[in-house]
């Protein structure tokens, strides 16, 4: 996902001189290539987000097709009010990638994870919100965002969960995609991003007559195919390493309300920070998004709405 | 404008209208009078609350009307009490103090990387220099040699709730900008000869550093019973403080 991801920014750049990548001094050896290939389309802004997101905004004005870069915990959460004055406000060409989101950096504590941001994030009017899975889900979302020169949200999270989609996808604007169809009248999945691949797992060996969905694009989203998905479904999971407030469970949650009224039962990071350090693995187990807890919370879901 | 629209932050306008004049007058170029012009210099209020006297300036370009100025601050009206990038001739929203700044190193980064020779001004006050992305966009443009960058500081020596020497003593203002790497000039900001003279001073520099002119400014100026009196950053006018206000700008202003 992460080769997929410097591929992009390298295809992109190399097709359009307008694109600039900044950066706030993060990235490493992700932009080795970029760096090589396109030198001149490179600056890293220094320590100083604030001050890069209003460059992005002046730089957009002017007609330039800023990528700016950062881990979510800073893009979008510490410039959460440059994005809204400077770049939204006027729906500007500026395509944000916060890496690193969830508890990505498990063992750097709460300044690093980044559990708020699709909430934030889609509460600004104008901002979009994409959120893939795997690199399939990541050309895919960096391919519509550039055609849709509008301001652009992309949520990057742990990226070596192996691959979700074997061929490249040709998913719509808001479009879910369906992973396996399941019968009526069963259980449906909708996952997003790193818990994609957790909920796969739950379908092969747990919940083998439920359907299973993936949400690359959080906002906007696909409402008819939403409300079709739960109106022929006996209940919702959704499943996201984010916030269970304001994030992708929230999402189905407002629109079912309105059109579709389904039980459903979000998956996600409860109303707490991380208490401890340890591995990725280790964090979600504290969370209760590895894959037991899940299957746990799932099961007993099950048996109390019966 | 003011008085119609029973506005707030009259003594914030009043600070910058000399400056404001010389720069469209003598500097700021718009293509074909259009203040969209692709090619014209960029001119970023990142003081919003002075937005008063751009709309003075910008009905005498013709972007604006007498009528729309009298309906400024009302219901319905587009121009809002801060400057609003919707507004064509305004490049920035602001109002959150320290956006414009950087918005207009973005703008400038974007002329030098063009080579198109745009000049890019933002307006900054000097309560606004409180804020840090303020100092984080000076570092930035001087690590780029915008040298077509101006920051022009309204140094009227007040803030929202008192003296900037009661609230964050900003110092020496000049001396930072010179620390930040800028060529600065100080003025007085109400003498548009001495503001004339030094922009063009600075802009004949051989470097390649970006510039800072700190004008030395009253809030309020012009209004006797204004001036320095930090009140009027949110009092409104009444029909008498209206009439008098007027009279004393006849007889102060040539």
């Amino acid at each position: 996902m992460r080769s997929a991801l410097s591929e992009t920014l390298v295809e992109l750049a190399s097709r359009d001189e307008r694109i600039l990548l900044l950066t706030g001094d993060h990235g490493y050896s992700l932009f080795d290539d970029f760096r090589r290939m396109c030198p001149s389309q490179y600056i890293n802004a220094g320590v100083a987000e604030q001050n890069m997101v209003g460059v992005a905004s002046g730089l957009a004005r002017a007609g330039f097709r800023p990528i700016v870069y950062g881990l979510s915990a800073f893009i979008p959460i510490r410039v959460l009010e440059q994005i809204k004055l400077d770049i939204a406000h006027d729906d500007l060409p500026v395509i944000f990638i916060g890496d690193g989101a969830g508890f990505v950096y498990s063992h750097l504590g709460t300044s690093h994870q980044s559990t708020e941001d699709i909430a934030c994030a889609r509460s600004i009017p104008n901002l979009n919100v994409f959120s893939p899975a795997d690199a399939q889900e990541t050309r895919r979302c960096f391919s519509i965002a550039y055609q849709l020169s509008k301001p652009v949200y992309i949520r990057v999270g742990k990226a070596d969960l192996g691959t979700v989609h074997s061929k490249p996808i040709t998913a719509e604007l808001g479009d879910l995609i369906t992973l396996k169809p399941g019968k009526s009248g069963n259980l449906a999945l909708l996952a997003t991003g790193s818990m994609v691949s957790t909920a796969q797992q739950l379908c092969e060996s747990e919940f083998p007559r439920a359907s299973l969905y993936t949400a690359p694009f959080i906002k906007p989203i696909n409402d008819e195919q939403l409300i079709g998905i739960c109106r022929t479904s006996s209940a919702v999971i959704t499943l996201e390493e984010h916030s269970i407030f304001g994030g992708f469970g929230s999402v189905v949650a407002e629109i079912a309300s309105a059109y579709a009224p389904t039980r459903i039962f979000r998956i996600g990071v409860a109303d707490r920070f991380s208490e401890y350090c340890g591995s990725y693995g280790y964090l979600l187990k504290e969370h209760g998004l590895d894959f037991e807890s899940v299957k746990k919370r799932i099961s007993s879901f099950i048996d109390s709405s019966i | 404008m003011a008085y119609a629209g029973s506005a707030v932050h009259i003594g914030c306008a009043f600070s910058i209208i000399e400056i404001l004049a010389t720069l469209h007058k003598r500097y700021l170029r718009y293509p074909e009078n259009n203040p969209n012009a692709e090619a014209r210099d960029y001119l970023v209020l990142s003081k919003g609350h002075g937005v008063m006297a751009q709309y003075a300036c910008m009905v005498d370009r013709g972007w604006l009307s007498e009528s729309d100025l009298e309906h400024y601050f009302s219901d319905g009206s587009i121009l809002k009490g801060l400057s609003d990038s919707r507004v064509d001739g305004l490049e920035a929203t602001s109002g959150s103090l320290g956006h414009g700044l950087s918005v207009g190193v973005g703008l400038s980064l974007a002329a030098k990387l063009k080579r198109t020779g745009q000049k890019t001004f933002v307006i900054v006050g000097d309560g606004e220099i409180n804020e840090g992305p303020i100092w984080e966009g000076l570092l930035f443009a001087h690590h780029h040699r915008l040298k077509d960058l101006m920051v022009i500081v309204d140094e009227n020596g007040f803030q929202a709730m008192g003296t900037t020497r009661e609230v964050m003593n900003m110092e020496s203002i000049g001396s930072k900008f010179d620390s930040f790497g800028f060529d600065t000039r100080e003025v007085n900001g109400h003498d548009e000869s001495d503001i004339n003279q030094s922009i063009r001073n600075l802009f004949s520099l051989s470097s390649e550093n970006p510039k800072a002119l700190i004008a030395k400014t009253v809030k309020g100026k012009g209004v006797p019973f204004m001036e320095h009196d930090n009140s009027w950053h949110y009092t409104r006018l009444n029909s008498q403080t209206y009439r008098n206000a007027l009279d004393a700008l006849k007889t102060t202003t040539p």
